[in-house]
């Protein structure tokens, strides 16, 4: 970036006007075209989805799913977090993870994981940055990539408030 | 009023009166009922009664008792003005101002009469009627204001400056020295910049700028002083004067364009076509350059240069004023450019300042010469913006490769669909075109903008059904689409009007076509509350912009269009009335007597319910609006007729085509369209001589053009195929033309045939003089059928050279080569010949759907295969994902490759 020319990168939520702008998001990014659940937990999930917007230009996002265990504890589950390819190293992601992690404090959420390929070092060095871990390996969960092995990463989040 | 009353009934009338102005129409109902229990008979009563019904939407019982009442007292002069007030209600004009007449008669001085008199004389433009209104209101209450301001404004109105300049004078005259008060000093300013105005309107500009300098206290819009100021400046050749204040203007508004132009007027250095010497662009650049430093903002100041500058100049100038708008991300630059492409040489310098521009990012991230780094958007700008380039310059390949380029660079930014969207249907393919804006308006569906351009796109598909439903996305709820009807939006009604009349749906397209002069009409009506209101409020310059601008109002681009394509409904409906009636009988003569009888009756049964239902639903509504809101309410009623079949009923054709005709003619009469319609209507007439002198008109117009000769030939030959004429009125209108005939230099002493073969040899490049010339040439030999065919056949389609950096272009338009396939395959009738014509230009339009060019969508999928493939578009997902967990791929191998922090 030149000097004097900042950009702004904005952060604005998910409705049903715009969904049509992660669709187009997602066809770019990933080679999978995610179902009417997708964009439903998405929608659904409010404060936890969220578009990256540089200088007004829809260019990255990120999507979770809220997600009830057993005994009402809420976790947070990643479904996707993409910047269109042109705008990476910019800070866009970092951005949109941070955002979902102060959520996950803020809302005394203590667990936030995700699904990554085995050989995604990029991503997994990524991830390990804000302090996810690799908690677990699922043999064979994808089906038409090699590897089809993900790893499990999870970040355990220290509570604002502990409850008593 | 109500004199003749004993005192009580008296009360009451005055109390009628009061609810009638207070809009307390039940109230002022019960008064009136009382009066009438003792005196049944009492006239004004009787009317006004009429008049608080008719506020209550019971028109026809109105006009009864109003009519019973006059007719119970001829010698009222309130009978005769409520008379008028009613027929004022339905905008009938003309016999209101009778009634208001008759009024005057029994009582001359009554001032509110005068006044609603005066009114509608304004509205109606009788303006000798006016003046002399405005006169007598004046004579009568010289002590109000508004009399003499409207006895001036009449006066003026009336082509007599002069005259109200001394009314407004004498008015001056009776003021104060201290006038105005402190509340009445915008009104008082604003009277005497009109009176200013009028001085100058007359020529007295030394007095005029006098006038001004000496009330400049008094006169509260600075702004309007001082553009009257300049204005008379330069009028009396004062220019450095005017110089001054233009850039006093500047420094308020900087990106005026008008300013500008004056500054340059100014300065000696204004053209009217643009074009400028050598020395004189070298002042106008250093004045601008200049400028531009002073106004920082302005973005008026820097793009003007583009205009005047030449060759590398131009380039430079170009280059600096582009870069920062293609970083900022300005989706219209191309629109603020695209006056250039007009200019010679220009957009052959543009092409390659873009393509440099491009290359430079790509390879180095920064514009050439620049060591600043891009941010990565403006690759994608760059790219749409040689894309509009690509098909502004009709290369619509390239255009296609660059938006798509542009496209996967960054999907999800809206204008680069809609941008594709234009170039496929500037390439001939409507459908593709209408999926792409559809894809724009999928990405935000709270954008309005993008859903009119779709609903556009789609209509021009002829997709109305779809087009109507896109369309109610953004009309009220509820209010379907009738609401785009209330809300006079003409674009959709023109479009779908258009869409219907390709589709031969006549009655629908004449209800469309009807619609919007309809609008039209309104328009005009809405002035009539401004008459009043303007002369209060003092806004007089603007009142009369506003009936100058009420007067010209029919010329509008808009108007043009629905009257035209009105005229050309009725021509087609006379060439080939519907089927449908005659089919009807075939279908009821197969039947048996009393099969008919019962069918007959279950159709005037069906009528009947049909309209009784309507008539319910209106009373419903009616009802409805005035108990909600209490007050009167304009309720629309239900449109009986919602498919204009009716409208395809009419008797005579032709005389309903020549009603919206004489509108054409009247205020579009430098249209070419304007006299074809007139030439087709009055050849059909018989109307021999209407019809030579809308030939006539195109040839002053532009006898050149290949209508003009076809019209000018089809006339002649249609006259010399006329018997010897039998009575008087025939014989005078061959004489007639036996007189107009030499003056008409294409005629000189050739016979038709010469002078079609001199058409063609003047024009033997052009595809469209060609093709006419051919038609005539079939016209008028048709034995020499093939030979015709053999001319179009055997036209070249050139190549325009242009200094691109990429492909020729061709010479050719496809709506041309549409129009000559049409020719081929409705006058010429040789299938095979425009099955040929077809395969040829399929070949040069390969996006054309008309012609099946190769990569148009209704040949392959390629054109729009993007859509088609992309199965989120318009908002359904219908692919169930592959695996099971369809969120796994979560933390993707490509998202995350360039993720270093």
């Amino acid at each position: 970036m030149g000097a004097g020319r900042e950009f702004v990168i904005s952060l604005d939520g998910v409705r049903d006007k715009n969904v049509m702008q992660l669709k187009k998001l997602n066809t770019a990014l990933f080679p999978v075209r995610y179902n009417e659940k997708y964009y439903a937990d998405a929608l659904s999930s409010g404060e936890f989805t969220k578009l990256a917007y540089y200088s007004d230009i829809c260019v990255g996002s990120i999507a979770c799913r809220l997600e009830k265990k057993e005994g009402g504890s809420v976790r947070v589950y990643i479904m996707t977090l993409g910047v269109l390819a042109p705008y990476r190293g910019l800070g866009i992601g970092t951005k949109l993870l941070n955002h979902v992690l102060d959520l996950c404090s803020k809302q005394n959420i203590p667990e936030i994981y995700l699904h990554v390929q085995t050989n995604n070092e990029d991503a997994i060095a990524f991830y390990k940055k804000f302090g996810f871990e690799i908690t677990d390996t699922i043999q064979n969960y994808y089906t038409n990539i090699t590897p089809p092995d993900c790893y499990v990463l999870t970040k355990f989040i220290a509570q604002a408030h502990p409850k008593k | 009023m109500g004199a003749s009353l004993p005192p009580k009934e008296a009360n009451l009338f005055k109390l009628i009166v009061k609810s009638y102005e207070t809009k307390q129409y039940k109230k002022g109902l019960k008064a009136a009922d009382a009066i009438l229990k003792k005196f049944p008979d009492h006239g004004e009563t009787l009317s006004m009664k009429g008049l608080t019904l008719n506020c209550m939407d019971r028109k026809v019982e109105a006009y009864e008792l109003v009519r019973c009442g006059l007719k119970n007292d001829l010698k009222s002069h309130v009978c005769w003005h409520v008379y008028g007030l009613l027929y004022r209600s339905d905008r009938e004009y003309g016999e209101a101002i009778k009634c208001y007449r008759n009024a005057l008669k029994i009582e001359q001085n009554n001032i509110e009469i005068l006044r609603d008199l005066s009114l509608l004389q304004a509205q109606m433009r009788d303006l000798d009627g006016f003046v002399e209104t405005r006169r007598k209101l004046l004579t009568l209450k010289p002590t109000v204001r508004i009399n003499w301001i409207g006895f001036a404004v009449a006066q003026h109105l009336n082509s007599n400056g002069s005259n109200a300049i001394e009314i407004l004078e004498a008015f001056e005259r009776t003021l104060e020295d201290d006038y105005p008060p402190e509340n009445e000093r915008f009104e008082h300013g604003e009277m005497l910049l009109y009176k200013i105005s009028l001085l100058e309107e007359c020529g007295f500009l030394e007095r005029a700028i006098e006038e001004l300098y000496r009330k400049e206290s008094k006169i509260v819009d600075k702004l309007g002083y001082r553009e009257q100021q300049v204005s008379l400046l330069i009028k009396l050749g004062r220019v450095e004067e005017a110089e001054k204040i233009y850039r006093d203007l500047l420094s308020m508004i900087p990106d005026n364009y008008r300013y500008y132009e004056g500054l340059q007027k100014c300065l000696g250095l204004y053209s009217e076509n643009g074009k400028y010497k050598s020395e004189e662009v070298d002042q106008l650049d250093a004045l601008y350059q200049s400028l531009s430093k002073q106004y920082n903002w302005s973005s008026a100041a820097k793009r003007i240069p583009l205009d005047f500058l030449q060759g590398e100049r131009f380039r430079e100038a170009a280059d600096i004023y582009i870069r920062p708008l293609l970083t900022k991300g300005v989706p219209s630059l191309f629109s603020d450019l695209s006056p250039l492409y007009d200019l010679p040489g220009k957009a052959d310098i543009l092409e390659k300042l873009f393509l440099e521009l491009e290359n430079s990012i790509k390879i180095t991230g920064g514009f050439p010469g620049s060591a600043l780094k891009e941010p990565p958007s403006t690759l994608m700008w760059t790219l749409n913006l040689l894309a509009q380039h690509y098909d502004r310059r009709v290369q619509h390949e390239f255009a296609l490769a660059k938006i798509n380029e542009a496209i996967e660079h960054t999907p999800t930014v809206i204008d680069l669909y809609s941008v594709k969207g234009r170039i496929l249907k500037h390439a001939g393919d409507l459908v593709a075109a209408a999926a792409l804006a559809d894809e724009a308006r999928s990405m935000d569906l709270a954008d309005r903008f993008i859903n009119s351009e779709c609903v556009k796109r789609m209509l021009q598909a002829d997709q109305v059904g779809l087009a109507e439903k896109t369309a109610v996305l953004f009309t009220k709820d509820g209010d379907q689409h009738n609401n785009l009807h209330d809300m006079q939006c003409m674009w959709y009604e023109l479009a779908s009007g258009e869409s219907y009349f390709r589709q031969g749906d006549l009655g629908r397209a004449l209800k469309k076509f009807l619609a919007v002069e309809k609008h039209y009409a309104d328009m005009n009506e809405d002035q009539l509350d401004f008459h009043s209101y303007c002369l209060r409020k003092m806004t007089l310059r603007a009142y009369v912009e506003m009936l100058k601008f009420q007067d010209q109002l029919h010329s509008h681009a808009y108007f043009h269009k629905a009257a035209a394509g009105a005229v050309r409904c009725y021509i087609k409906l006379y060439d080939s009335p519907p089927k449908s009636k005659t089919e009807d009988d075939d279908e009821m003569s197969r039947l048996l007597p009393s099969q008919k009888k019962k069918l007959r009756q279950k159709q005037r049964k069906a009528e009947a319910r049909a309209k009784k239902e309507a008539e319910e639903k209106n009373e419903e509504t009616s009802t409805a609006g005035v108990s909600k809101t209490g007050k009167r309410q304009h309720t629309k009623p239900v449109d009986l007729d919602p498919h204009g079949e009716k409208l395809l009923q009419v008797e005579d054709l032709l005389a309903e085509g020549t009603k919206y005709l004489k509108l054409l003619q009247r205020n579009s009469s430098k249209s070419l369209e304007t006299h074809l319609l007139s030439f087709e209507i009055n050849m059909r007439k018989q109307k021999i001589l209407l019809a030579f002198q809308a030939v006539k008109q195109l040839l002053k117009l532009d006898a050149d053009n290949p209508d003009s000769h076809r019209c000018l030939i089809r006339f002649f030959h249609r006259v010399s195929s006329f018997s010897a004429p039998a009575n008087d009125s025939e014989k005078l209108v061959w004489s007639v033309i036996e007189v107009e005939r030499p003056s008409l230099s294409q005629l000189h002493e050739k016979s038709l045939i010469e002078m079609n073969r001199s058409f063609l040899e003047k024009h033997t490049d052009s595809l469209m003089h060609r093709a006419a010339a051919a038609e005539m040439m079939y016209v008028l030999e048709p034995e020499k059928k093939l030979e015709a065919i053999k001319l179009i056949e055997e036209s070249i389609n050139h190549t325009i050279s242009i200094n691109g950096a990429l492909g020729p272009v061709k010479q050719w338009k496809l709506k041309d080569c549409i129009a000559v396939h049409k020719l081929l395959v409705t006058v010429l009738v040789d299938p095979d010949a425009a099955s040929r014509w077809r395969a040829r230009c399929a070949e040069y339009f390969p996006f054309s759907t008309y012609f099946g060019g190769l990569r148009s969508s209704a040949i392959s999928r390629s054109a729009c295969q993007e859509i088609l493939n992309a199965p989120e578009n318009g908002g359904v997902n219908s692919q169930e994902s592959k695996s099971g967990d369809a969120h796994s791929l979560n933390g993707n191998i490509e998202a995350f490759k360039a993720l270093a922090i």
